[in-house]
């Protein structure tokens, strides 16, 4: 009977220490374990989309290197001559001699060194028909979000008396500092990331955006991504562009820019 | 008891930093690794013949390179950006000036008892000088009144008409806008103008003989 108390009382925290080792080994499992699977739906998502762009893209896969640099320079030519035959203002973007360009019925109005850029792995990986299935043609926004209004108006009421007018001009806007960044969703499912920098070492940071949008970001991409875990649902995966410019030609790019630009890149 | 839930906590918030640390940093690393993404293409074409296919490439090349070359002017040019208040003067394709302007101040002047509105703004695209002008003179339109709080003088009234306000040159290009000179030279490299571009006076000498009539105006 003694023998029986002594081993349930040695037993009873042998339990208890087990239960909670148990319970610690179930949270690390619950974050492990949908992360775990997470990064395989990522993993999977990346080669899905990279499977579905080549079999999207006709012509010959199989290109020479000599011929696949000539065909890149023909591909640039071509979509910037259909860019040439619109009324609006275009940007071509050539990522090879690092230059950004707004273009006007084929004129070039401005021309900006590109700092720094950053582009995702898809595009490093493509050659020939993915390439020219994606850049043979100029592309259109689907959709802009900037750091700064892009609509520069204000609205005014005309002043009822003289006095009234000389108060108004007196009046001053004040200007404030303001970041300027903006990321377009592009038709060919690549967002293009443009961050106005003036510092070349800032430029060289990834994403040195503004802090507000830089949180955004953060916070959305930890809530889509918490979203597909609980719903078990792969990701989708977007290629990216960063290009780092200085900031009044990002602004005057941002601003010159009509509602549905076309936009041409060469990589 | 209390010890085991305080390492439970810990184990948890840890957990979810990490979580959070691996979404941001590292699952987008594993994302763009080379080891995951797939050969979009599995070029190995070095033999590949490339003889006639490349002459044929080049000569394309040549062809659409001249081709987009005709867009450009010969002739004298001018480029305004409207968002740095900057232009860009070119002669035979070669930049030959720049400098400041003012461009239009993007506003809207909403007259309440007429629910009547003005828009001043300088329209991005691409214009021609229509006509050119020594000395110009101002017929100021109704908005120039509107905006003083004064009120608006019948058409043709000699409160209209004001000389030297537009610099010694103008070069119409149509709708109302004008490329000008000014008197308020304080506010070069402003968005001040009512649609105009405004230009300091050597600025203006240079462009004014620099651009003919049916010369390419490119505004953005």
């Amino acid at each position: 009977m003694s023998e029986q108390l002594t081993e349930n009382e040695d037993s009873f925290p042998v339990k208890k220490h087990t239960g909670f080792k148990i319970w610690i080994t179930f949270i690390i499992a619950l974050i492990l374990i949908p992360l775990g699977v997470y990064s395989y739906f990522i993993i999977d998502s990346v080669r899905n989309y990279t499977n579905t762009v080549k079999a999207q893209a006709e012509g010959q896969s199989t290109v020479n290197p000599e011929l696949f640099r000539l065909m890149k320079d023909k591909s640039w030519l071509e979509s910037r001559v259909k860019m040439a035959a619109s009324d609006s203002v275009g940007l071509a973007i050539d990522l090879e001699n690092q230059t950004i360009q707004l273009e006007l019925q084929g004129v070039v109005v401005m021309k900006s060194k590109i700092r720094d850029y950053l582009v995702s792995g898809f595009f490093r990986q493509m050659e020939g028909n993915v390439y020219f299935n994606t850049f043979g043609t100029p592309m259109t926004i689907l959709s802009l979000q900037s750091s700064i209004d892009k609509n520069r108006f204000k609205v005014v009421q005309a002043p009822k008396s003289a006095e009234e007018a000389d108060a108004m001009s007196a009046k001053k806007d004040s200007v404030s500092k303001q970041d300027v960044y903006w990321t377009v969703m592009l038709d060919r499912n690549i967002e293009l990331n443009i961050q106005g920098i003036d510092s070349i070492k800032d430029a060289q940071s990834k994403y040195k955006f503004g802090q507000d949008f830089s949180s955004k970001r953060k916070i959305k991409n930890i809530l889509s991504s918490l979203r597909n875990m609980a719903d078990l649902k792969k990701p989708d995966y977007i290629p990216e562009i960063l290009i780092s410019i200085p900031e009044s030609e990002a602004k005057s790019i941002l601003y010159a820019l009509p509602q549905k630009p076309m936009i041409t890149i060469r990589i | 008891m209390i010890k085991h839930f305080f390492i439970t906590l810990a184990v948890l918030i840890i957990g979810i930093l990490f979580l959070g640390a691996m979404i941001i940093f590292v699952i987008p690393n594993i994302q763009e690794s080379a080891y995951i993404l797939p050969a979009v293409s599995t070029a190995q074409a070095d033999s590949i013949p490339v003889g006639t296919e490349k002459e044929k490439l080049e000569q394309e090349i040549a062809d659409l390179q001249a081709e987009l070359d005709k867009y450009t002017p010969t002739d004298a040019f001018f480029v305004v950006n409207t968002s740095s208040n900057h232009f860009y003067l070119y002669v035979k394709n070669e930049l030959s000036r720049e400098g400041i302007c003012s461009t239009g101040k993007n506003e809207r002047l909403v007259i309440d008892s007429t629910k009547r509105e003005y828009v001043f703004y300088t329209p991005a695209g691409v214009r021609t000088v229509k006509s050119k002008g020594k000395n110009p003179v101002w017929a100021k339109p109704d908005w120039a009144f509107i905006e003083d709080g004064l009120p608006v003088p019948p058409k043709g009234d000699p409160s209209r008409f004001e000389a030297g306000s537009l610099g010694a040159y103008k070069l119409v290009l149509g709708d109302g806008y004008m490329i000008h000179g000014t008197l308020y030279k304080r506010f070069m490299g402003q968005n001040v103008t009512h649609g105009c571009i405004r230009l300091l006076d050597d600025d203006l000498e240079a462009v004014y003989k620099a651009l003919e009539i049916g010369s390419k105006v490119y505004i953005f």
